[in-house]
């Protein structure tokens, strides 16, 4: 195959419809910017259940011996087996409770720990005589409500028992915080949508027009036996120009608003929640599940060309 | 080389078809007129010989295969066995000379080498040694048709084929070109040329397949064009 013909076409493609290109890298440009950002507070809001729990979840930490919390539940020190299994069974008999799950002390100070490294605050753990250890970590249950209103009865019933530290129920404030982030989430979804959809017609339309603007050399082709790939490639390079330039433009704003807007900005003045890091930034660009922008842009761009040529340059 | 077995073309709508259970032969090296006034099936067998379209009864052989049933991805080797001229030339007008016979080399992935080659021999066959750094504006009407089956002919095909190739030319350049295509037939080539050109038909003589509103109405060895139009 003569790749310098299929160059030459590209180059002159790309030339003729450069304004038509330029408004299918802009428009890929935005909207692979919001999916990515869509996606980033989607693995935000991943990261912040994993280690807070979600407006279902309270958490039940047990007494541990020395308990900072110095409540008269722990005054027998390390929560006992008996202690134990009266608190189990409290949980599993109220019927505001969905499910519930333990997690051991080594669980628990694994948890905290990742927690720590992602916001480089880890020095606790770490050293010869550390503040944090797992013998101090308590152990707790994960306690999933039926609904986020009704978690009275069973905090009640908790409260008192001999072997419960302390009851974190941040339903309130955790469920503000997870609103905001499905309203994020969605709303740059949408958004997404719509543009990624005007990008699948502009892209659509910049190949009618270099199809009418190629139709004599296509015809000519045709005649002489060039095969539908040969004729096609051109117009599949232009599409992969333009997505690769629009994937490009979007990763980079998706590194900014990663490095500016979380590490530099958000990290800082809201700690008490684990954030988004790099690994999380590449989940967004080469992800599958949701797509990444890497997959998404060259994929919203070659499939209609692929359909497209096979309609305007079939043999 | 060509063989239609009963073939009909219907085009959809109402009407008659285009061609109506055509049965003709034409071996290889053969130079054949196709004939006929307009709307009597000419273009349409022509096309079904490129595989443009398919009968929709009736088989189609070239070059010893059938093609209607051919495989799309397989027509494009079919078409590099065959040549196609046009009255009104379609030669790429941003293009030299050179570069318009090239092309039909380029797209089908021949190397540089080959090309280099091949073309300025098919330009020195056509008669346009010297023209190849002319754009095809600064030629004359035979002159680009002589660019036209040179670009054509620039790949050896095995089947010429001619949609009106002198429609737009004068008597004396037609003259030149009906030369030139009887050249290109002393190689071997089979030319079916589709012509309302009866002075070309009757004063270069070959076999002549008459069409009237889609049947074979006419097949002689050597004959004229046999009515006035």
């Amino acid at each position: 195959m003569q790749l310098r013909y299929v160059f030459t076409e590209l180059r002159t493609g790309l030339r003729r419809n450069l304004s038509m290109h330029l408004a299918v890298i802009l428009t890929l440009f935005v909207s692979l910017s919001l999916a990515g950002i869509g996606i980033l507070v989607q693995r935000e809001a991943t990261v912040a259940r994993d280690s807070l729990g979600d407006e279902l979840k309270i958490l039940v930490n047990l007494c541990t011996d020395d308990d900072p919390s110095h409540s008269p539940n722990c005054a027998s020190g390390e929560v006992t087996a008996d202690q134990q299994q009266r608190i189990e069974k409290e949980i599993a008999d109220s019927d505001e409770v969905a499910s519930s799950a333990f997690q051991s002390k080594q669980e628990g100070y694994d948890r905290a720990y990742e927690q720590a490294q992602r916001n480089n605050t880890q020095a606790a753990f770490e050293g010869p005589d550390p503040v944090v250890t797992v013998e101090r970590w308590p152990a707790a249950y994960w306690v999933t409500l039926k609904t986020p209103e009704r978690a009275d009865g069973i905090i009640s019933a908790l409260e008192g028992l001999d072997g419960v530290s302390v009851i974190k129920d941040q339903r309130k404030a955790l469920g503000q915080i997870f609103g905001i982030m499905t309203v994020l989430k969605y709303g740059s979804w949408i958004g997404a949508g719509f543009l990624l959809f005007a990008a699948l017609l502009q892209v659509t339309n910049t190949i009618r027009l270099a199809a009418l603007a190629r139709r004599r050399e296509i015809a000519i082709m045709r005649l002489v036996g060039a095969s539908t790939l040969y004729i096609a490639l051109p117009f599949l390079l232009e599409a992969l120009v333009a997505a690769v330039v629009g994937v490009a433009l979007a990763a980079g704003v998706l590194a900014a608003f990663q490095y500016w807007g979380v590490e530099k900005a958000l990290s800082d003045h809201v700690q008490f929640l684990p954030w988004v890091d790099w690994g999380d930034y590449t989940q967004a660009l080469i992800g599958l599940f949701p797509p990444g922008i890497v997959i998404l842009g060259p994929a919203l761009t070659l499939i209609p060309t692929l359909l497209l040529t096979r309609k305007y340059v079939k043999v | 080389m060509i063989r239609f077995e009963k073939v009909t073309k219907r085009y959809p709508g109402p009407g008659r078809p285009a061609l109506d259970q055509v049965t003709l032969d034409i071996d290889k090296g053969e130079f054949v007129y196709l004939v006929g006034t307009s709307g009597s099936g000419k273009s349409t067998a022509l096309r079904l010989v490129l595989r443009e379209l398919r009968p929709t009864t009736g088989r189609v052989h070239v070059a010893g295969k059938e093609i209607n049933r051919m495989a799309g991805w397989k027509v494009p080797r079919l078409r590099r066995q065959i040549g196609t001229v046009f009255q009104d030339f379609r030669l790429l007008p941003n293009k030299t000379v050179t570069e318009n016979v090239a092309f039909a080399q380029q797209v089908i992935g021949k190397s540089r080498r080959e090309i280099g080659k091949v073309v300025p021999e098919t330009l020195e066959l056509v008669g346009l040694k010297d023209k190849g750094d002319r754009m095809p504006d600064e030629l004359s009407g035979g002159e680009q048709q002589r660019v036209a089956i040179a670009r054509a002919f620039v790949n050896r095909p095995m089947i010429l084929i001619a949609d009106e190739p002198t429609g737009n030319l004068d008597p004396a350049t037609s003259a030149g070109i009906m030369n030139l295509l009887g050249d290109i037939n002393q190689t071997g080539t089979t030319v079916v040329m589709a012509t309302h050109d009866h002075g070309i038909v009757d004063q270069f003589t070959k076999r002549v397949i008459e069409l009237d509103h889609g049947k074979v109405v006419r097949d002689e060895a050597s004959g004229s064009y046999g009515f006035q139009h």
